[in-house]
């Protein structure tokens, strides 16, 4: 499998529409408007990841996971640092979590949400347009380093060669939060998700 | 079931195990056939809702609670027959299912909830659905408390500025007027003053001159502490600046017999920032220096760095216990009580320093050691703002 056999444009596509409509769910869940740019998407072995990252992510980040089995299986994983995750989580319930910055317990269950909204919402736009099934785990929170959250990328003991990477922003209101998304997955998966794309299913 | 973090979803052969650790754990186990009837009802769920298992089990969820029909639980709980597991936080949902508040929290309507709903399987299929309930009242009024306890204390502290700033003006004033008629009799204005009157109305004017400093550094540090100081930068040469702030501290070290050395650039550094406030803080560092020192010498060196220009004021001082350092940046502190009493001063000049530096864009810091002098370094950004955090960062970049 090569990368370069990927069609990155479809791909780009397929992320955007995925990301528009976590969008959606998550302003019916908050009632603010959620803008969306436009993603920028790599794929890169898992061990570029890193230095892809180390440039845009210094310190603690707050992580949320779902690992996804199927047709596909993968981690797929929403990437905030430590500071943004707090202001997310301030934002999004009106100052009522997240006192002092703090990631306490209910800012927590709050971005596991968020996360769950932004994860599945992407996942199953993917499962669909590609026709490939998916289910998801119970999304976990993490507060790791950047080097944790890269060890932490493995399903069944199966370690995760290339990831999807995708980082975009999304706009509440008139305060700017942004996110990574990864979706890591296995060899056969990327295979799949390339035989799909060319196979214009799209 | 599955412990690690690839559980995505529980076979209902696993069910005895979760009800077993469910009333250890205080959990709500709710299951759910495909028709949302209700087939497991916990201990926990009979106590919390005051509906015993016999008079729920077999009666479909949205018929037991009405208000559930058509909301977003209903969509979550029929989302999960399809594969998807949902989180509930309680901040979002506030709760699930529609609880009486526990004993003690009755200023909630009912029991705030958090829930995970989620695919019960059965041989690889879905054969309902799972729901885990967690009671977080208490967490959430804890918390409530907490930010209630936040917002008096920042209501206080703003008010104690917004006080201090209104007296701080209200004192000045008179102040001004009794300097002026001081001037006016001194200057026999108003008719002849005897040579010793005159020696009194120049202590009296002295005095007032002291009074109103000490009022103007109490306002200086509440207008920073209330976030009202503005910075107003423009184009000036720091070395000018810094010969001013010299010529007007030097007549202080030849009346007290100190050397004031001073090494600056020999030749302009242009730097945008706000002279007003570098020149407040130059004069508070190198008039606490010439306070505290009593012989030797006091010292200003300044030089420019890659991003920054740096201010090293330097005296031969009695010095400062390392355990004492951070301690002189308090408001109100003067590390050696005696000292104030004998040097006077508000205890307000370092911290007004640091603060007007921090505005700067800058920072100050000290170094000192008991009886070998004290030596604070100013460092101001040759670029305001050019280094603001995360600026560098693309557009796609995260926060």
């Amino acid at each position: 499998m090569k990368i370069d056999e990927l069609d990155l444009d479809a791909l780009t596509e397929l992320f955007n529409i995925g990301l528009h409509r976590a969008a959606s769910s998550l302003s019916d869940l908050t009632g603010q408007r959620i803008i969306v740019d436009l993603p920028q998407l790599w794929v890169c072995p898992i061990e570029e990841t890193h230095a892809r990252l180390i440039e845009l992510l210094q310190g603690d980040l707050a992580t949320v996971h779902q690992i996804f089995r199927g047709t596909v299986t993968g981690d797929a994983v929403l990437v905030l640092q430590y500071e943004s995750a707090a202001r997310l989580a301030t934002l999004m319930t009106d100052g009522e979590v997240a006192i002092g910055g703090r990631l306490d317990q209910s800012a927590r269950e709050v971005l596991a949400e968020i996360g769950n909204v932004i994860l599945s919402s992407c996942l199953s736009s993917f499962g669909d347009m590609l026709r490939v099934s998916v289910s998801f785990s119970v999304p976990r929170i993490h507060v790791e380093s950047l080097e944790g959250m890269l060890r932490s990328l493995q399903v069944d003991n199966e370690d995760l060669h290339f990831a999807l990477l995708a980082a975009t922003q999304f706009r509440l209101s008139e305060e700017e939060v942004g996110g990574y998304l990864i979706i890591a997955v296995g060899v056969s998966s990327l295979t799949i998700i390339a035989d799909a794309l060319a196979a214009g299913e799209l | 079931m599955s412990m690690d973090s690839g559980l995505l979803a529980l076979d209902d052969k696993s069910l005895p195990v979760l009800l077993e650790l469910s009333d250890v754990l205080e959990i709500g186990v709710l299951t759910l056939d495909r028709d949302l009837v209700v087939c497991g009802w916990n201990r926990w769920l009979a106590a919390a809702s005051d509906l015993p298992s016999d008079d729920v089990v077999g009666r479909p969820l949205l018929e037991l609670f009405s208000e559930l029909q058509g909301s977003a639980a209903e969509a979550a709980l029929r989302r999960a027959l399809d594969g998807s597991i949902t989180m509930w936080a309680h901040r979002f949902h506030r709760f699930l299912l529609p609880f009486p508040a526990p004993a003690g929290y009755e200023q909630f309507a009912r029991m705030q909830q958090s829930a995970r709903i989620m695919p019960l399987l059965r041989d690889g299929g879905s054969a309902g659905v799972l729901v885990l309930l967690q009671d977080v009242t208490e967490r959430v009024a804890r918390e409530e408390e907490l930010r209630a306890a936040l917002h008096r204390a920042e209501a206080a502290s703003q008010s104690k500025s917004e006080f201090l700033a209104s007296m701080s003006h209200e004192l000045r004033t008179p102040l001004s007027a009794v300097v002026g008629y001081m001037e006016l009799l001194e200057g026999e204005m108003v008719g002849p003053v005897a040579p010793q009157q005159k020696a009194y109305l120049g202590r009296v004017k002295a005095a007032a001159r002291h009074l109103i400093s000490i009022i103007e550094e109490i306002l200086t540090f509440s207008r920073v502490d209330a976030g009202k100081e503005e910075v107003h930068r423009e184009l000036l040469d720091v070395v000018k600046l810094a010969r001013d702030v010299e010529e007007l501290l030097e007549p202080q070290a030849v009346l007290k017999g100190l050397a004031l050395s001073v090494t600056l650039p020999d030749r302009d550094v242009a730097l945008v920032t706000d002279g007003t406030k570098l020149r407040q803080i130059l004069i508070n560092l190198l008039g606490n220096a010439l306070k505290f020192t009593d012989e030797g010498e006091v010292s200003l060196e300044m030089s420019v760095g890659d991003d920054d220009v740096q201010f090293c004021i330097r005296d031969s001082g009695p010095g400062i216990d390392a355990a004492d350092l951070e301690r002189i940046f308090d408001p109100f502190t003067q590390v050696d009580q005696s000292l104030k009493r004998r040097k006077g001063g508000t205890g307000l000049g370092l911290p007004v320093s640091r603060r007007l530096a921090h505005l700067l864009g800058g920072d100050l810091t000290v170094e000192s050691a008991r009886g070998e002098g004290t030596a604070f370094t100013l460092r101001i950004p040759l670029a305001p703002g050019a280094r603001m955090p995360g600026s560098d960062l693309g557009a796609t970049q995260s926060v």
